[in-house]
Parts: C-alpha cells; sequence; structure tokens
C-alpha cells in the first residue's frame, strides 16, 4: 500500500516493479507462456527489455504433453503471454 | 552469479551470437521450423540461413471439419533470409 516506504529485502519481489520482479527471478526455473499456449519450462539465463528471454535446459510442453528438449534457447519477447516462477524466490 | 558453461552470455541476443556459424534450429509462426547454419542476425531477429531445412507441419480438415493426422512436408533451400517478427524461438541444435 504504502509503496514510498522503504521494503524489507524479502519484500522487494513482492512489491517491487515488474522489471525488479524480472531481475529477482533471472536463474529460477520458470514458466514461460508464449500466445500459442505452448509453455517453455527452463532456468532463466537472461532477458533483455523487449522481454526477450534466454532459458537453459529447457523443455517445450504443449497441450500436457512434453513436445521437445533444447539445452539453450531464446525466445523472441513479442511471443511471451507471462512468466512464472517455479521455485521459492 | 553465472553459470560457467554461459558465462559468455549477459543478454539473450548473446545466445544467438555464439550460435554464429553453427546450425540452429528456428520455430517459426505458422507451424514452420527450419534448421540452417546461422550466417547474420540482427535485433529484429531477422536472420540469414544457409543450408536450410525448412519443415511445414499440417493439419488437413475432412468437409465435416475434423482434422485430419498431422502432415509433414519439408523443403530444402540453399540460402534463406527469414523476417524477424516470424521467429518465435531460436536454439543451436546440439550434435
Amino acid at each position: 500500500m504504502d509503496s514510498a516506504s522503504p521494503q524489507p529485502e524479502e519484500q522487494a519481489a513482492a512489491a517491487g516493479s515488474p522489471s525488479e520482479f524480472l531481475k529477482n527471478i533471472v536463474g529460477k526455473r520458470v514458466k514461460v507462456r508464449i500466445g500459442s499456449g505452448v509453455d517453455y519450462h527452463g532456468l532463466l539465463t537472461c532477458l533483455d527489455g523487449y522481454m526477450n528471454v534466454a532459458l537453459e535446459e529447457t523443455e517445450e510442453w504443449s497441450n500436457g504433453r512434453k513436445t521437445a528438449e533444447y539445452g539453450d534457447c531464446f525466445l523472441r519477447g513479442n511471443n511471451v503471454l507471462y512468466i512464472s516462477v517455479l521455485e521459492a524466490l | 552469479m553465472d553459470d560457467a558453461a554461459n558465462s559468455g552470455i549477459s543478454e539473450p541476443l548473446d545466445l544467438v551470437k555464439l550460435s554464429l556459424g553453427e546450425r540452429v534450429f528456428i520455430k517459426l509462426r505458422g507451424d514452420r521450423t527450419v534448421t540452417g547454419v546461422l550466417h547474420a542476425y540482427d535485433a529484429h531477429m531477422n536472420v540469414v540461413l544457409s543450408q536450410v531445412e525448412e519443415t511445414i507441419h499440417i493439419v488437413d480438415v475432412t468437409e465435416d471439419g475434423n482434422p485430419l493426422p498431422p502432415r509433414i512436408e519439408k523443403r530444402n533451400l540453399e540460402m534463406l533470409f527469414v523476417r524477424g517478427d516470424g521467429v518465435i524461438l531460436i536454439s543451436p541444435t546440439q550434435q
């Protein structure tokens, strides 16, 4: 609520800005859903301002089935619908 | 912070940069994939590839609207320019 007051560190991820959230989840295991409904699970290597995403150990999931695996993969930002964290922050 | 294996990656485009001269797999809009040797790319993900194999996944529909089993069509191209806005995913192919 009181967004002007400084946040304790453990709350920063929950209460900060969206880009702060993205900074905090680098290196975590994430699920990236793209517009077509396909999910990519993997370790978030990095992302940029376009929301281009680089993942490691990526699994591609399409209607409940694993459809592919990629060691590294680059996802073009315009396709990203959401990024969800699969582990504790 | 970075994994030892990924010490050279600080932004997503670095992953593509590291694939220059290597064979990459690219997933495109419209149920198409291409693999080829990456010659050039830019920030739009416009891409130039050589020794390209394009794979098109086609699902035909019967007259009453039921989908038939998916069909795959392939073709080979010497040199290909891909417009960036069609790109969904780029991954170095493991070999």
